[in-house]
């Protein structure tokens, strides 16, 4: 740590006290929000659960990539493996769609899309809705949908911004906006670098390897006429990782180099025709390439190499026509085109394809005056398997000006991934066990057992077949309560019974005895809940939030079995006894409380802004051996991690912000290997003060 | 993280007592075993511990363990371990190498012995079901057939333990042609599996112990005593 530079900088605080209004941070009912119908709706008149993230907020919280920011609300559950994904309602990372701007992003590994890849840097705000979206979005939409929106080009700004911290973490972002005739532009370039860290004792490896990040956008919009507007967005990204890896082995050491290099971009046009007042239309089209390549060199010899190439193509275009003051009608269809090539598969060089097309219609009505009616629904027809209908249906009613409340059902699915369908993996460095996806599984096996190389076939085996969209139903039920001026209450009940789920089974044995694996449609699981979020103003310069979820899970097999008397634990001793309902816990890596308080103060320029993130145990590990998580198997401890912030925005548009992740230094080297330990950093940055209208 | 061993271990504490108390199961072992062989018989039920089967004795240089390839055998008749200068006879029921168990039949032995995994708990197996297939071994297809979650044991990759699967009862025929059963209670020296925070070497090294115990009936039937 450069000391120095942080006593500068607390001296500079220290003696600054220039008096200047800030935007206040309170919870703005009137804030408009798009993901939750596609159509701009003020968030009080929303009938399924929104959460809005704002620009504010991030800047207190002075986060640096998108799972900084979603680890600080209730009810998001950063998880570790393949990146850093998102649990929203008890549901897996892969449940949960991650738009930009409206568009998804690709280049998931093991359905989970690295939220580090994102920069928060340019981020306008963020909209998050739970529940399933599929009705409006398809795919991937069953818990729900984060979409992050970045900023638009405005007729003139430039600011800029520069944090160092702990492990050498260097971010620094530059953002401007100019005005040329009509055309208004944006561009916006951000890199992020660190040497990483290790939490693990008497370990070379790193927990989180050195590795740089750069993002580049820009945004062009132009008015052709008052009524005819093209945006465009284009986006790069790039994510360079190193890792050495040092084995001592009787003696002697092996030293292995890792690289891992990430590219994706994309590029995002989009015209909107206002026909008149009552009929609007706009045409989108995306297209999104996301590749990586992983590498693993010995001094001798490449040990490791794995290759994964996505291009996404998709065509759209929604119509929204407002028949009166009170209905909306929503129409739309697209086209979706996709190209996987990746050596995990048989041979890289051979494309897997799908293709989709869709049609969705969405009516919005209000047949009494405080009642507001969604309906929608969706159908997606897939080129590799059968087609999906999605309806929803959302009712608000607006009680009374202090008290509204929302109900809304809805189904949502996800269509196999490439992986479950093409994989085709043998991993010779642990064990020469192998996963083939469900349409390679069939033809490998035959094959394999053809040259006398299969041992065994099992059960699983017959029970191949087309793989189908897993799909879930889920209900939500809450409110928005807003007693008076300084108090703000929202809670929402959650009930998800999901179906299909696709899980890995043992399909046969290698002669060797090594396990074959494929995909199938299995698993049944439940979640359900409620959280609650509230925000209270203490005094004009204190504001107090908290959030909390309870949650359970279950897998519904799995609770069949235990009815039956099946399942067994076993004591101490090794002795084995048959397993109580009451010590099943559900579903792995899911606390059933997590909880957030943050105090924010603010006075005038200066604020503090302190915050805690609290989650009970979590089951890791089935210790018992019976294949499912009950009381005494292996749990993760609960804890709670405190982060703190202090800074202060001068008039002349310089900001300065000092602050400490992790206060506690909470560390978990096995089951949050992604958490460092205390982290100090301290961050500069310039605006531009605004002069354009 | 010494810490978190710490916890673990207090947590483990209070969920075994916990789940002695609530079940209220009597079992007849010596926990004050820490790692020597040991074979006691109290009623009808026989325990063992610490059956060394293979263990560790170095690695190769690309970091695989490996073992002195040895079986170690056992007579469920005599509940003693049976040298393996007389591993070509009748005097051994069962035998144990790394987590592979055969039975002295088929291509492992000349006896009639033979197994099969039936699921239910040991105590509540009164009889070997009329319509149970008893296996021999043909290697590699052993009767208790070897790997992960297939016969008695499943392996957790991650963790790099491997814990007997909880009521998976081996119905084992001896050399003989007369019934046991039996349970695996254990695989680790001791009877304690290491907890999954433990180094990779004190896993390796503390495995291939086996605990397990059974109620052989000498009189033929198949109805356990």
């Amino acid at each position: 740590m450069k000391k120095t530079f942080l006593l500068h900088l607390i001296t500079l605080i220290s003696i600054s006290c220039v008096a200047q209004e800030i935007d206040s941070v309170n919870a703005n009912l009137n804030e408009v929000v798009v993901t939750a119908t596609r159509t701009q709706r003020k968030l009080s008149n929303v009938a399924v659960p929104v959460t809005i993230i704002s620009k504010k907020s991030i800047a207190l919280a002075a986060s640096l990539r998108l799972n900084d920011i979603l680890s600080e609300q209730a009810g998001l559950f950063m998880t570790s493996g393949f990146g850093t994904g998102v649990q929203m309602q008890g549901l897996n990372p892969d449940y949960t769609m991650i738009l930009l701007n409206g568009e998804p992003l690709i280049g998931r590994t093991s359905g989970v899309l690295d939220l580090n890849r994102i920069t928060v840097g340019n981020i306008k705000k963020i909209e998050i809705v739970k529940g399933p979206s599929s009705s409006l979005y398809g795919s991937e939409a069953m818990a729900g949908v984060i979409n992050i929106i970045t900023e638009e080009p405005i007729n003139k700004s430039f600011n800029t911004n520069l944090r160092y911290g702990t492990y050498n973490t260097f971010d620094a972002s530059v953002n401007g906006s100019i005005k040329i005739k009509k055309l208004t532009a944006n561009a916006f370039i951000n890199t992020y670098k660190t040497d990483g860290f290790s939490i693990r004792p008497f370990s070379t490896e790193r927990t989180v390897a050195p590795l740089w990040r750069l993002t580049n956008q820009i945004q062009l919009n132009y008015p052709f006429t008052n009524k005819t507007k093209l945006s465009i967005i284009a986006r790069y990204n790039y994510e360079h990782i190193n890792n050495k890896i040092a084995v001592s082995n009787t003696g002697g050491t092996i030293i292995s180099d890792g690289k891992e290099v990430h590219n994706d971009y994309n590029v995002n046009p989009v015209l909107v025709h206002q026909f008149n007042k009552k009929i609007q239309t706009q045409i989108r089209t995306y297209f999104s390439s996301f590749n990586s390549l992983q590498t693993l060199q010995t001094n001798s010899s490449l040990q490791y190499r794995d290759y994964f190439a996505q291009q996404f193509y998709r065509v759209e275009n929604q119509t929204d026509i407002n028949t009166s003051d009170k209905t909306t009608i929503t129409l739309g269809a697209g086209y979706v085109h996709e190209i996987v090539n990746s050596n995990r598969y048989d041979n890289e060089k051979n494309n897997k394809t799908n293709t989709i097309h869709y049609y969705f219609s969405q009516a919005e009505f209000k047949p009494i005056n405080k009642l507001t009616v969604i309906t929608g629904l969706r159908y997606d027809a897939n080129s590799v398997f059968a087609g999906a209908f999605s309806p929803k249906l959302a009712l608000q009613y607006e009680a009374s000006k202090k008290l509204s409340l929302q109900a809304s059902i809805g189904r949502g699915f996800k269509a196999p991934d490439f992986r479950q369908l093409y994989l085709n993996f043998t991993n010779t460095a642990a064990g020469s066990y192998s996963v083939f996806g469900a349409i390679e599984a069939t033809t490998q096996i035959n094959q394999l057992n053809n040259l006398g190389l299969i041992q065994s076939i099992e059960a699983d085996f017959n029970k191949l077949g087309n793989l189908q969209p897993e799909t879930s139903t889920g209900i939500n039920i809450g409110g928005k309560f807003k007693p008076n001026e300084k108090l703000n209450v929202a809670f929402n009940a959650f009930r998800n019974d999901i179906e299909n789920m696709i899980d890995t089974r043992i399909i046969a044995y290698h002669k060797s005895g090594a396990q074959i694996f494929s995909y199938l449609n299995i698993n049944k699981a439940y979640t359900q809940g409620f959280d609650i979020n509230t925000d209270y103003q203490i005094s004009k310069k204190i504001k107090l939030s908290a959030g909390y979820q309870y949650l359970q899970t279950g897998d519904k097999n799995q609770i069949e079995q235990i009815e039956k008397g099946l399942v067994f634990t076993k004591d101490a001793n090794g002795v084995a006894r048959r397993m109580l309902i009451s010590e099943y816990v559900g579903l792995p890596n899911r606390s059933t409380h997590m909880g957030n308080l943050k105090i924010i103060y603010q006075n005038k320029t200066f604020f503090i802004n302190a915050r805690a993130i609290y989650r009970n145990n979590w089951a890791v590990g089935d210790k018992d051996g019976n294949g499912m998580f009950n009381d005494n198997d292996e749990f993760a401890k609960g804890f709670v991690q405190m982060n703190l912030s202090i800074g202060n925005d001068f008039k002349n548009g310089v900001g300065i912000q000092i602050g400490c992740d992790n206060l506690s230094n909470y560390t978990d080297a096995l089951n949050l290997p992604n958490l460092p330990g205390r982290i100090f950093f301290a961050t500069l940055k310039y605006q531009l003060k605004k002069t354009n209208k | 993280m010494k810490n978190f061993r710490k916890n673990f271990v207090a947590i483990l504490a209070v969920v075994t007592l916990a789940s002695c108390t609530k079940v209220g199961t009597t079992t007849p072992i010596d926990t004050t075993n820490n790692g020597s062989f040991k074979v006691f018989t109290i009623g009808n039920i026989t325990t063992v511990q610490n059956l060394i089967a293979d263990t560790i004795i170095g690695f190769t240089p690309i970091g695989q363990p490996y073992g002195a390839n040895k079986f170690t055998f056992y007579s469920i008749v005599n509940n003693a371990i049976v040298p393996s200068t007389d591993s070509a006879s009748n005097r051994w029921d069962i035998a144990f190498k790394g987590s592979l168990i055969i039975v002295n039949n088929g291509t492992s032995g000349p006896g009639n012995g033979g197994a099969f995994v039936q699921v239910g708990l040991f105590n509540e197996i009164a009889q070997v079901s009329n319509d149970s297939t008893i296996r021999v071994d043909n290697a590699p297809n052993y009767a208790i057939q070897f790997g992960s979650n297939r016969a008695w044991y499943t392996y957790n990759s991650t963790a790099n333990l491997i814990t007997p699967i909880p009521g998976r009862t081996l119905i084992i025929r001896s050399a003989n042609g007369n019934f046991a059963k039996l349970e695996i209670l254990n695989y680790y020296k001791g009877g304690t599996t290491p907890s999954v925070s433990a180094s990779d070497d004190v896993k390796i090294r503390q495995q291939r112990y086996y605990t397990f115990r059974y109620t052989y009936q000498s009189n033929g039937t198949k109805v356990f005593p």
